[in-house]
């Protein structure tokens, strides 16, 4: 029972790591644009589509067809940026308005998915080897998605802190007006920001194909927890969503293995409802009036 | 007057329909419409006052599922049971609401604890597969052709039915708006913090609406499950069917009696549309028109098909 | 006092740099600027004052760009400013002080700092600029890694005023550089304002403090319910009744 118990932390907090990924991306996004991109789950599905295609369908080599999903992403992002995000801001929608938005177009790009690709699984059916260690059991792929997602968390933290645009983006996000005195283009930034945005969905699509089969539902439920993360965290704060991302990650993979997955999907909702109710603001948020 | 006149014109007519063409697909999709419209029309009841919920699945789930389990397994009549499943839902509703209201959760806070509790019903429906068919869902035991037991064969009773019951929903939408309790809620819908300064009992009245619209709710979808025989915990709960309500409200326009019936008839006309044409060719095609549709009416329409043709109006009057 | 002959004002009127004409802001169906005309020159230091609510804050924000006026023209350098977003204006060489120095909250001093010189053309020199800076507000170098909402009110003002001069900017708008100060900080604040001046900056300034104002400044502007109501040099100003009784309080 420990051993299984053991497995199920270590393996949480593996998964908490491209959660972590999955809550940054989102936090950039509503820190910078200040809309929650509700469809962000259904992003690293289509990511994952492109992958499966690349690699399934075109015989490309795996590790060639998650190259070309960063830049695929990317640009799916600054469509979204274009076609989406910036008639929600023009229409000055409230955030209900941009939550029913975002709400239809998971719908929208669920369905495509369907059509596209068809209701079944599709997974690029990779078998990494097994590693041991005493008696904990890793999955090659969940190390490598684990590292490389703190890796790149890392090299983003560098971004935003050590470069003038990642100073630019962060100013955009505390206080937009000022920044515009300062010189900075929001414009820009913004195409930035969901362009970054879209290649992390391509990153963490490519972390999740050697995990995961895709099918056109995948999206809801990580779109579900990375919401959830995010609220945990607090809104916008990256630290935030960092550590919720790892409680999250633990809290499901150890539910899961002591109840089922769906009482560990209903705890994590619980633990949701709780926050909004208690702390709105989340672990690290600031209050800002409701 | 006029719209008076129109109005039972239209219900005449709507009911006199099926001699004149004796169609049953046209009276499943016209049964379907009424049943939804009703839903929709309550769930509006809380809408238009601000109070977007996107998951009402909650209610659904509740109210179907308590109706159909305590039939099947112990033979209540739905009639009754469904008096049950609808207080269970309000119970659920004084619950979630009271706990929002009395933590000032408002606006898209509020409509994301909601989401979060439609998926919680339709999760647990599903965890006690044992009892509820778990993903598969179950279906009723077949009485025939029983006003006891809230079943038919025929077609055409539900089409009553239900009928009966959308008048009844769009009945307490008059009411409540000739109620004390509307100009209240319509000052808590624009103002909360002004509201509340003028000792307006701000959590009562949302508490009184939130249950009616869940008592409503659930009884629409023991309707529904009586006219199909069959519960499933994706139709029936969850955050499809949530959204599917919410978007339906607002693209026929929630701040409007007739919006709701308007958005609900021209969704399912549609959906019906892309089905018999498109057929299974393209399963999901016609959901992702009616997506992109919604997106799109979301940002340029916020008061909804109906609202907007109102506007229009009432602009050249 | 009576003016001079025009001829003779105008050979004396220096290289103008930001020329406002005619101008009128609205907000939504709201009028709060009406025609106004108004100029600052090379090196010059320029000061409206008027109530509060005159519109002054909006005059700052419209040369800006954060604000599109309905009519007239902003022109600096002979740049046309009035369709242009606010970042380009920026680049132009006009930087602004909003009220109350609108830092970054959560970024720190140094980092505000930086900010400033998000310009390419100001980038470069950066470090030059940050030294400098340093030379003349030398507490900003002692807190540079501390946030922005942690110093005290003074010294905020301070360091959003050295932020405006990392872009290295022709032209600085300041928008009430002592709003909420106590008196002794009002007084440091406009000494360093005055080092600025001598380093042969042109400013515009909106300040409620007439009589500080004015002592920096060269000429003014009168501004009441969004328009022009006088216009002198400093000493036209100083010796005003109605200012006198108005503004100065005595």
């Amino acid at each position: 029972m420990t051993e299984l118990l053991l497995n199920s932390i270590v393996n949480g907090i593996l998964l908490g790591g491209v959660l972590a990924l999955l809550a940054f991306g989102m936090n950039l996004i509503f820190g910078v644009v200040k809309i929650i991109h509700l469809a962000y789950g259904q992003c690293v599905m289509l990511g994952m589509y492109v992958v499966y295609t690349l690699a399934v369908q075109m015989h490309l080599p795996v590790i060639l067809s998650c190259i070309i999903a960063l830049p695929v992403m990317g640009i799916v992002g600054l469509v979204l940026q274009l076609l989406v995000i910036n008639p929600l801001l023009k229409a000055k929608a409230n955030p209900l308005t941009q939550l029913l938005a975002l709400a239809g177009l998971t719908i929208v790009v669920e369905n495509a998915a369907q059509v596209v690709w068809g209701a079944d699984l599709r997974g690029i059916n990779i078998q990494l080897p097994l590693i041991h260690i005493g008696n904990v059991f890793l999955r090659t792929s969940n190390l490598i998605a684990f590292f490389g997602a703190l890796l790149t968390l890392w090299g983003l933290y560098l971004f935003l802190n050590r470069t003038y645009l990642g100073l630019a983006i962060r100013s955009i996000a505390q206080d937009l007006d000022s920044a515009r005195l300062m010189g900075i283009n929001p414009r820009m930034i913004y195409f930035i920001t969901m362009a970054a945005g879209g290649i992390l969905t391509g990153l963490i699509a490519a972390f999740f194909s050697p995990i995961y089969a895709v099918h056109p539902h995948f999206g809801g439920s990580f779109t579900l927890m990375a919401f959830i993360i995010v609220v945990l965290g607090g809104m916008g704060n990256l630290l935030g969503g960092f550590i919720g991302a790892f409680i999250i990650g633990v809290v499901t993979s150890v539910s899961a293995v002591l109840t089922s997955t769906e009482i560990a999907d209903i705890i994590v909702l619980v633990i949701f409802i709780s926050v909004i109710l208690i702390r709105p603001q989340g672990l690290l948020g600031i209050r800002v009036s409701k | 007057m006029a719209a008076t006149l129109t109005v039972i014109l239209v219900f005449a007519a709507v009911g006199v329909f099926p001699y004149f063409v004796p169609s049953p697909y046209l009276l499943h999709i016209g049964t379907l419409i009424f049943i939804w419209s009703f839903i929709t029309t309550a769930w509006s009841y809380m809408g238009r006052f601000g109070l977007v919920s996107l998951g009402h699945g909650a209610f659904l789930g509740v109210g179907a599922y308590t109706t159909g389990l305590l039939f099947n397994f112990y033979g209540l009549t739905p009639w009754v049971g469904m008096l049950l499943g609808g207080l269970a839902a309000v119970g659920l509703a004084v619950v979630i609401g009271y706990a929002c209201f009395r933590f000032g959760v408002i606006g898209d806070y509020f409509a994301l604890v909601t989401l979060a509790l439609g998926e919680v019903v339709a999760l647990t429906l599903i965890a006690f597969r044992d009892i509820t068919g778990g993903s598969l869902g179950f279906t009723l035991k077949s009485k025939g052709t029983s006003l006891f037991y809230f079943q038919s064969e025929e077609k055409i009773h539900f089409y009553y039915v239900s009928l009966a019951f959308l008048i009844l929903g769009l009945l307490v939408w008059k009411w409540i708006d000739r109620s004390r309790m509307q100009k209240a809620l319509r000052a808590i819908g624009e103002d909360e913090i002004a509201a509340s300064t003028l000792g307006v009992g701000i959590i009562r009245y949302k508490m009184v609406i939130t249950m009616i619209s869940a008592f409503l709710t659930a009884i629409g979808a023991v309707l529904y499950a009586q006219y199909i025989t069959y519960l499933n915990p994706h139709t029936l709960s969850g955050v499809a069917p949530s959204l599917e309500i919410a978007f339906k409200a607002i693209l026929g326009g929630m701040f409007s009696l007739w919006g709701p019936t308007v958005g609900t008839a021209l969704i399912v006309s549609l959906e019906e549309y892309f089905r018999v044409v498109y057929g299974s060719t393209f399963v999901g095609f016609s959901q992702i028109i009616y997506g992109l549709a919604l997106v799109l009416l979301i940002i340029f329409l916020p008061k909804g098909i109906y609202g907007s043709v109102q506007d229009w109006f009432k602009k050249k009057a | 006092m009576p003016r001079s002959s025009r001829l003779t004002w105008e050979r004396k009127r220096p290289a103008a740099m930001l020329e406002i004409e005619k101008v009128s802001v609205f907000y939504g169906e709201f009028q709060a600027i009406f025609d106004v005309s108004l100029r600052v020159s090379e090196g010059e230091t320029v000061i409206t004052v008027g109530p509060n609510g005159a519109g002054k804050s909006t005059l700052l924000k419209t040369i800006s760009g954060l604000l599109q006026p309905r009519s007239g023209s902003i022109t600096f350098l002979g740049n046309r400013l009035d369709r242009m977003p606010a970042h380009e204006i920026v680049e132009l060489g006009i930087a602004q002080v909003p009220e109350g120095g609108r830092l970054f909250p959560q970024l720190s001093v140094y980092e505000n700092l930086r900010v400033g010189s998000f310009l390419p053309r100001a980038r470069g020199e950066a470090t030059a600029t940050l030294k400098e800076i340093y030379g003349l507000f030398p507490i900003l170098d002692e807190r540079k890694r501390q946030y922005a909402d942690t110093l005290s009110g003074g010294e905020r003002q301070m360091l959003a005023i050295a932020r405006s001069l990392m872009s290295r900017p022709k032209l600085i708008l300041l928008d009430e550089p002592s709003s909420g100060l106590a008196p002794r900080v009002v007084t440091r604040v406009f000494e360093f304002v005055h080092q600025i001046k001598s380093q042969g900056y042109a400013i515009l300034m909106v300040e409620q403090n007439v009589r500080k104002g004015l002592q920096l400044s060269d000429r003014a502007y009168l501004i009441e319910s969004g328009r022009i109501v006088k216009e002198g040099p400093r000493k036209t100003f100083l010796e005003d009744d109605y200012i006198k009784k108005a503004y100065i309080g005595l």
